[in-house]
């Protein structure tokens, strides 16, 4: 066990997953499980006037809102969004009641009998409506859920004082997550006590939200995670909902309770990436130097804040890039609209903002006949420099060598002057994305609202189990998590346990997102293994499952301590807003077929800063996962709405890039440690997500010599865009 | 429950046929999907299924005196192995879906199901395509534009079942098949265009050009065809302005989930354009 950390080893979970046998909720068979099927709203924005419920035959069950023993509201930030409708209902989509039967062929038929009544209300469909607010509004006075402001230094002086000011507007869409294993849970109630099984990312959050809606004491209710097939952030709120209904479905009926989704269901009332119009303004002064940015930033939030909020937060904080801005004004407001909820989607509100700042950045240097990547090089950020939020940037920057690294591997800079003056039948064009993934919960979140804590047991056998509510969704922290246990007790991997958390045995390490599982709770571990093997704390017996039970011989708890140096004033959004961060630098090469418009990607580079890499495996999987899906961000996932309704439910027609579609990419990492990292490890999830859809879109605007603005660049689009938006 | 067939012979399954309503299962790829319920409940069929796919006397592609013939159950993987399938059939069916459903999924489904996006579509009309119609009581051959009628509509007879294709053999010198889609794989058309050319001593001596899913059913008009033949590639990259606004009075795009009528509409004229252009001589 003295070798590199970071050398490769085979997943804990691969043979169980490739073989088959993995257990998901979907092969979970309780005696008496009854089968759940969700009544949901056919409008986007109603009163229910009545429900008419034919009658049940013997062992049907009809669950709603009056089955809510405690407070109807999904525990979030603002709790404004009920289990089970009330009175109005919000979306397409939204749950009215459960028909719960031992047949599911009993159940359809039931359901299908019901009859909702509806008095139509006038909905809102887009940002634009939302913010006008000319009808009768969804959420408080003015349809915002959220809105903040950021001010550092003097912009509106810096703007009067402004030789030019150049300004762009940047649209985004949907995104649907398409996890391979749609969303499901089982309910259990035994002996007082209610138990949810399900595919999920945050136990804890499921079981504060079933506390709310019980009005139960904590020791009656617990959650045990089953394998994950991806969650990509849709298992991260939402699934609190569904456990809230399998779990009132199993206390009404006294039976196991198994609620799980198909994928038009999934994709027609899960939640999405938040759509944005973002504005960005930059004030130039005579010597075309920046002296100033403004950004406005506007996302659609759906139906109910979910978390919203914090999404527009870490958007906001990522609204002026990589780049050292002197005087900002970020305007940030996130408005309710009757489309389904947006919610978590890895990146997190960064996505959007990089599209928009890279696309403006190179679109800006161009307009003043600059060229891109020495403009974006002379405004850089780098240590000492602040962030949006005033925070300093503690630790080196390495972004000029990895800029430096990809030109060696992509050719960028001898492409991007050979494409953009070439003229050649078929358009080609090469972009370069450069971005930052803050790791962690935003602002004080890890201190205030996670205080996570992790905890080790040695058996006697000598075998030291991990207990963390942080799950495995198969982005490898199963291997992950027990190489870093390992390696700092000098153990070979496979006397390290961890299993999927059950809340009754676990401590709240906090909820796997954030790209937070490898820096906090992997440190907090590390940690915690230290004085395991120091001679830690002697323990009481335990079990935890047939398979891993047996006397405990030493036991060592371990709590978030946050780094001294972190100073955070949430009220004004001062200070620093992650403890630190991850960059990346992504190349992207096309060509735009000319009679069709339809995009192919020739090449794709990126260079990663993630601190140490632990598993070398994991992380490019990691790395090359997150580029493919934030490609399909950029060119391939369209997801339209026609008067609430999703026009693509289904894999046919939302279509996600697969492997005959990229060329291989070429990868590389750079070592920079990070002291409060574990083996100097920081966040590496989100990040190849952002920089793709930048870089594929700089690419196509370097071939076809015209800007995109626009996310999904569809070959509809740009057919648009070169007729002129005839 | 449904109830099914699995005929052991043509025969046999015609004699179902005529016997009581069915619904033909020739692969099942698109048909399946169709009428597939939330997980756990059964595929809904108002009558019973009969499943065709496996009878080996409608499986093969043949040469048979100026034809290739093919049989309804040929199953696109075949029709890419095999040496009589014609090239520019090869590779509108090589952009079908995927392996799996290359395996699974039949010519004559594609045809039966005449769906305005079936990819096998615009190249059966361009090469004249014949479907040979049995029941039990007589045989009937139709030219494939007159078979499909409507999206989802033929004119196939509650007793008849489609037994094979036959395509006159005919060589042509440009063989021009573009789909357009979202992606390079698993993808359903937002549009196909087919072009194929005779070209002798620098002149069009005959031309075929199809549209799919920019219309109800596969656009193809011997009337504009015939307008092209006589003439050199020169002359006609002249007449492409004439020529495509009289294919964009035929083509009739709808907006929908996959793209939208302005895109289709452009981007087939666009095709036509570069099709005509790149005819040898120009």
């Amino acid at each position: 066990m003295k070798e590199k950390v970071d050398r490769s080893i085979n997943r804990i979970d691969a043979p169980e997953k490739t073989g088959g046998y993995a257990e998901y909720i979907a092969d979970m068979k309780f005696e008496g499980m009854l089968y759940a099927k969700t009544l949901r709203s056919e409008k986007p924005r109603a009163v229910i006037k009545s429900i008419d419920i034919p009658l049940l035959p013997e062992g049907c069950y009809v669950v709603d809102k009056n089955d809510i023993p405690g407070k109807n509201r999904v525990k979030m930030l603002l709790d404004d969004q009920p289990f089970f409708a009330e009175d109005i209902v919000n979306y397409i989509g939204e749950p009215i009641l459960l028909v719960v039967g031992p047949d599911r062929e009993q159940v359809a038929q039931v359901l299908s009998n019901i009859r909702v009544l509806y008095e139509e209300m006038e909905p809102v469909f887009t940002i634009v409506d939302a913010v006008k607010c000319d009808k009768a509004s969804i959420y408080g006075e003015d349809n915002c859920f959220s809105g903040y402001e950021i001010i550092r230094g003097d912009p509106d002086r810096a703007f009067r004082e402004a030789a030019e000011a150049i300004e762009g507007e940047y649209r985004t869409g949907l995104q649907e997550h398409i996890y391979l294993e749609p969303q499901g849970v089982i309910g259990v109630y035994e002996n007082e006590r209610v138990t949810v099984y399900g595919s999920m990312q945050c136990p804890y959050y499921i079981k504060t939200a079933l506390v709310q809606g019980f009005g139960w004491d904590e020791e009656r209710i617990r959650v045990v995670q089953t394998t994950t097939g991806g969650a990509f952030g849709g298992k991260e709120e939402y699934t609190s909902i569904i456990a809230g209904h399998a779990a009132f479905a199993a206390v009404k009926t006294g039976r196991p309770v198994r609620l799980i989704f198909d994928r038009a269901e999934d994709i027609i009332c899960t939640t999405k990436r938040h759509p944005s119009i973002i504005k960005i303004k930059t004030a130039l002064d005579k010597n075309r130097k920046i002296t100033a940015m403004e950004v406005e930033i506007t996302l659609d939030g759906g139906a109910y804040a979910g978390l919203s909020p914090v999404v527009l937060q870490r958007a906001m904080f990522a609204a002026t890039g990589v780049y050292n801005i002197p005087n900002i004004k970020v305007k940030g407001r996130v408005f309710a609209t009757n489309n389904v909820p947006s919610g978590a989607m890895r990146g997190f509100g960064g996505p959007q903002a990089f599209f928009a700042i890279e696309m403006h950045m190179q679109s800006l240097a161009e307009s003043i006949s600059r060229d891109p990547l020495d403009f974006k090089m002379e405004n850089m950020l780098s240590k000492g420099d602040l962030t949006v939020t005033g925070g300093v940037l503690r630790y080196e920057v390495k972004l000029p060598q990895m800029i430096d690294l990809v030109e060696k591997m992509s050719g960028y800079r001898r492409k991007y002057e050979a494409f953009i003056n070439d003229r050649g039948e078929v358009p080609k064009g090469i972009g370069l994305s450069i971005f930052y993934h803050g790791c962690a919960f935003t602002g004080s979140g890890e201190k205030e609202k996670i205080r996570a804590r992790v905890k080790l047991k040695k058996r006697k056998d000598g075998k030291v189990l991990i207990l963390v509510a942080s799950v495995e969704m198969g982005q490898g922290s199963s291997t992950t998590l027990r190489k870093i246990v390992a390696r700092a007790m000098d153990l070979p991997v496979e006397d390290v346990i961890y299993e999927n958390p059950d809340t009754d045995i676990v401590p709240d390490s906090g909820p796997t997102v954030a790209s937070r599982t490898v820096m906090i709770v992997g440190f907090l571990l590390k940690k915690a293994a230290e004085r395991l093997k120091a001679g830690g704390e002697k323990a009481a017996d335990f079990k935890v499952t047939e398979a891993c039970e047996g006397p405990a011989e030493l036991e060592v708890t371990e709590e978030y301590e946050e780094p001294g140096y972190i100073k955070w004033g949430h009220e004004k959004f001062e200070g620093d807003a992650y403890p630190t961060y991850s960059w990346g630098v992504n190349v992207v090469e096309v060509e735009v077929d000319p009679v069709t418009f339809v995009i192919k990607v020739n090449g794709i580079w990126g260079v990663y800063d993630i601190g140490t890499i632990i598993d070398e495996r994991i992380i490019r999987g990691q790395m090359e996962g997150g580029i493919a899906q934030g490609l399909g961000y950029a060119a391939f996932e369209v997801m339209n709405t026609d008067c609430g309704n999703i026009l693509q439910p289904s894999l046919a027609d939302y279509i996600i890039p697969n492997s005959k579609e990229f060329p291989e990419m070429e990868i590389r990492l750079i070592d920079n440690p990070y002291e409060y990292g574990p083996f100097g490890a920081k966040g590496a999830g989100e990040l190849p997500f952002i920089g793709a859809a930048p870089a594929l879109a700089s690419a196509v605007q370097n071939a076809l010599k015209v800007p995109i603005k626009r996310l999904p660049v569809t070959p509809e689009y740009l057919l648009k865009v070169a007729e002129g938006e005839k | 429950m449904v109830r099914t067939y699995r005929p052991q012979s043509f025969q046999e399954a015609l004699e179902i046929k005529k016997g009581a309503p069915v619904i033909t299962i020739a692969g099942g790829t698109d048909l399946m999907v169709k009428r597939r319920r939330s997980t756990g409940l059964s595929p809904y069929f108002e009558v019973p299924a009969m499943f065709i796919a496996h009878l080996g006397e409608i499986k093969g592609v043949r040469f048979d005196g100026g034809n290739i013939r093919i049989g309804a159950a040929c199953s696109f993987a075949v029709l890419l192995q095999n040496e009589a399938t014609p090239p520019i059939l090869k590779t509108a069916v090589s952009r079908i879906a995927s392996p799996a459903v290359r395996n699974m999924g039949t010519i004559g489904g594609n045809i039966c199901n005449a769906s305005p996006a079936g990819d096998t579509l615009p190249v059966l009309y361009a090469r004249d395509a014949s479907v040979v119609l049995k029941s039990i009581d007589q045989e009937r051959i139709l030219k494939i534009s007159e078979f499909i009628t409507a999206p989802g509509e033929t004119v196939l007879r509650e007793d008849e079942l489609l037994k094979e294709i036959v395509i006159p053999e005919k060589p042509f010198d440009v063989n021009f098949y573009r789909k357009v889609g979202t992606g390079m794989t698993n993808t359903i058309s937002k549009i196909t265009f087919t072009g194929i050319a005779e070209i002798l001593n620098g002149m069009v001596k005959d031309i075929r050009i199809t549209f799919g899913a920019v219309a109800p059913t596969v656009v193809r008009s011997r009337v504009n065809e015939e307008r092209l033949i006589g003439h050199s590639g020169k002359e006609i990259e002249k007449m492409i302005p004439e020529i495509s606004s009289l294919y964009s009075a035929l083509i009739n795009p709808i907006d929908d989930q996959r793209s939208n009528a302005f895109y289709r509409r452009s981007v087939s004229l666009r095709l036509l354009g570069h099709f005509l252009r790149a005819l040898p001589g120009c």
